[in-house]
């Protein structure tokens, strides 16, 4: 071997080695703060690899993952430093909203962090899945997550092709989905228009009732909780709202009206196929 | 009020307040050996021999747990001498930070900071905005008081509660406007915790907490002439109006500070100086060092109470100073009618 040879060999070695040095190994022990964290994980990592999940992932009407989760693993309420440090977990995923003073003592105990970020839109959600699954070195189980997303929602898009669009305002005690919203982009993809966004809301804010009976929408859109048809139906004024009156409220399971990772596709299809019964089925491909 | 007494009760609280925050500093929702935690404070102060505790016990104690509970121990015994101090200016026993507008001020820096997305973006940004808003509270109670009137007591008084429920209703507009997810941060905020804070918050609450406080105590006698009333005060020679403004200002500033550091911990500034005036007695030289140890050793213990408990209920610490501090009231209003 020449000496040129040898040296670029070296050089290469170096280079590799010193790559290999600054990469962060894959994490084996992983805490999630975050119940669209909780949901993605438990798909694409083995649930040995989960030390910590959200106590709402066990949650009938928040959660899309209720008893995936082992017993075993522990179940956060809050964002509990201490028991969060004692578990000594390889990284820790936290939310857009996590109080930034929160992630100073993170980073000050020692613990990287993965802030998941962008959930205002699908392709918000989708950019989320697979940076997720690139910080948890799991790239390809949340890239087959991303496939079947966007071959859902590609579906839907096909179904609604050419589809006449409702007019869908979203109500939940004075407040609805304006622009720059995850429920705003559910009811923009399951064919309808939002009318929040129609009347100038940005992000979730307040409508009221006389600009909400003002908007007169042709459908209001609703989560399942209890209370929430009956106060709609015995409002003094949203009772004589059209879609109230000729019943076209679409009440829809909080935990896909709420659902910020892959399952946020499985609402798009829900809202659609209520919406849209000629062109999409109840059941999903 | 023997000054043996008034020895005894400073020197008690002066011990009780160290073994309560070594209790606190082992304590938590992940328990560290009480005596582990002293080896290591001597060690990680240098003040003897002791050992660092094992990694994962280490790193909780030093970077979690022991700002916490020093910062609850500032906070609190600031809140004290403030209340002691209004207490005294205003001549009235029921008097604290509120009447100048101070929490309602904070609660809506804090409200504004988290509808604008400041809190959730920027380290800090959540205290400072209480802080700023609890001195632009304070500064429009005084231009308002100075513009209607020239600022005598019961001018302030109702200026304070006007400026006060404006601020509250400014808050609650921005409360209403804010979306759902950020709401609980600012629900934790004005129901008062010390979760996520540390050395950093720390440091800055305490040069003005303590700062503030030892100015407070350095003024004590100005304090005591001016509880004898206006003119009994300017007839001893003090310039009454200034004199009351300088200590409402201090006052002010430290319960702003505690108020941003902690957010909204009712009562003690009324408990612990009504509970220690038959004790220390009610002069300010001898009151406000009592209370502020009073003070400080009722939220330690207050926080202490909330991290063992809230491992499976969200506990705030306003709200077990409040579980604490009003069924104290009722039973010193009991007590006090029943001596009459």
């Amino acid at each position: 071997m020449s000496g040129r040879r040898r040296a670029v060999r070296m050089l290469g070695a170096l280079l590799l080695a010193t790559a290999s040095l600054g990469a962060a190994p894959a994490p084996r022990r992983i805490a999630s703060l975050n119940l669209t964290a909780d949901e993605v994980l438990v798909e694409i990592l083995p649930t040995d690899s989960l030390v910590a999940v959200t106590a709402a992932s066990d949650d009938v009407g928040s959660s899309n993952v209720v008893g995936r989760v082992p017993p075993t693993v522990a179940r956060f309420r809050k964002a509990d430093l201490e028991r969060l440090v004692a578990l000594a977990p390889d990284l820790v995923v936290v939310s857009e909203y996590t109080d930034p003073d929160f992630l100073y003592l993170l980073e000050r105990s020692g613990l990287r962090y993965h802030r998941m970020e962008g959930l205002r839109s699908l392709a918000g959600n989708r950019q989320a899945i697979l940076d997720l699954g690139a910080a948890e070195g799991a790239r390809a189980g949340a890239e087959k997550l991303v496939a079947r997303y966007d071959a859902l929602l590609a579906e839907l898009a096909e179904r609604l092709r050419g589809v006449t669009r409702p007019r869908v305002m979203y109500w939940a005690s004075g407040m609805t989905a304006g622009g720059d919203t995850a429920i705003g982009a559910l009811i923009d993809s399951a064919g309808a228009r939002n009318v929040g966004a129609e009347i100038g809301v940005v992000g979730i804010g307040p409508v009221g009732a006389e600009r909400a009976f003002a908007a007169d929408p042709d459908v209001v859109l609703i989560g399942v909780w209890p209370g929430a048809r009956e106060s709609l139906m015995q409002h003094p004024l949203l009772s004589r709202l059209r879609a109230v009156r000729e019943s076209r409220i679409v009440e829809m399971p909080t935990e896909l009206l709420v659902a910020l990772s892959q399952h946020a596709a499985d609402a798009c299809w829900y809202l659609a196929s209520a919406l849209h019964p000629d062109r999409v089925p109840r059941s999903r491909p | 009020m023997s000054a043996a007494r008034r020895r005894r009760v400073l020197v008690g609280l002066a011990l009780a307040l160290p073994v309560a925050m070594l209790g606190a500093a082992s304590a938590g929702s992940v328990p560290l050996p009480f005596f582990g935690v002293l080896g290591s404070l001597l060690h990680g102060t240098g003040l003897g021999a002791g050992a660092p505790l094992p990694p994962p016990s280490e790193t909780i104690l030093w970077v979690v747990r022991l700002p916490r509970v020093l910062l609850a121990a500032v906070v609190g015994g600031g809140l004290a001498v403030v209340g002691a101090t209004l207490q005294s200016v205003f001549r009235n026993p029921l008097a604290d930070s509120g009447l100048l507008g101070v929490g309602a001020g904070a609660a809506l820096g804090a409200v504004a900071a988290v509808r604008l997305g400041w809190a959730g973006s920027t380290f800090l940004a959540l205290p400072f905005a209480a802080f700023a808003g609890a001195m632009t509270a304070v500064l429009v109670l005084y231009a308002l008081s100075q513009a209607l009137g020239g600022g005598t007591l019961h001018e302030l008084l109702l200026t304070g509660i006007s400026v006060s429920a404006l601020a509250a209703a400014g808050t609650s507009m921005l409360l209403v406007a804010t979306e759902e997810f950020r709401v609980k941060t600012v629900l934790f905020w004005l129901a008062g915790g010390l979760d996520g804070r540390g050395w950093m918050h720390l440091r800055i609450a305490s040069i003005l907490i303590l700062g503030g406080g030892a100015t407070l105590l350095a003024a004590a006698r100005v304090l005591d002439v001016l509880s004898l009333g206006d003119e009994e005060a300017a007839a001893l020679g003090l310039p009454v109006h200034f004199a009351r403004l300088v200590l409402l200002a201090l006052a002010a500033l430290v319960a702003g500070a505690a108020t941003a550091a902690a957010g909204s911990i009712p009562f003690v500034g009324l408990v612990a100086p009504h509970a220690l005036r038959p004790l220390a007695g009610a002069l300010g030289r001898h009151l406000l060092p009592a209370a502020f140890l009073a003070g400080a050793l009722l939220v330690v213990l207050a926080d202490l109470a909330t991290r063992v408990i809230s491992q499976n209920v969200d506990l705030p610490l306003g709200s077990v100073t409040a579980f604490v501090g009003a069924p104290y009231f009722l039973l010193a209003l009991r007590q006090s009618e029943t001596r009459r």
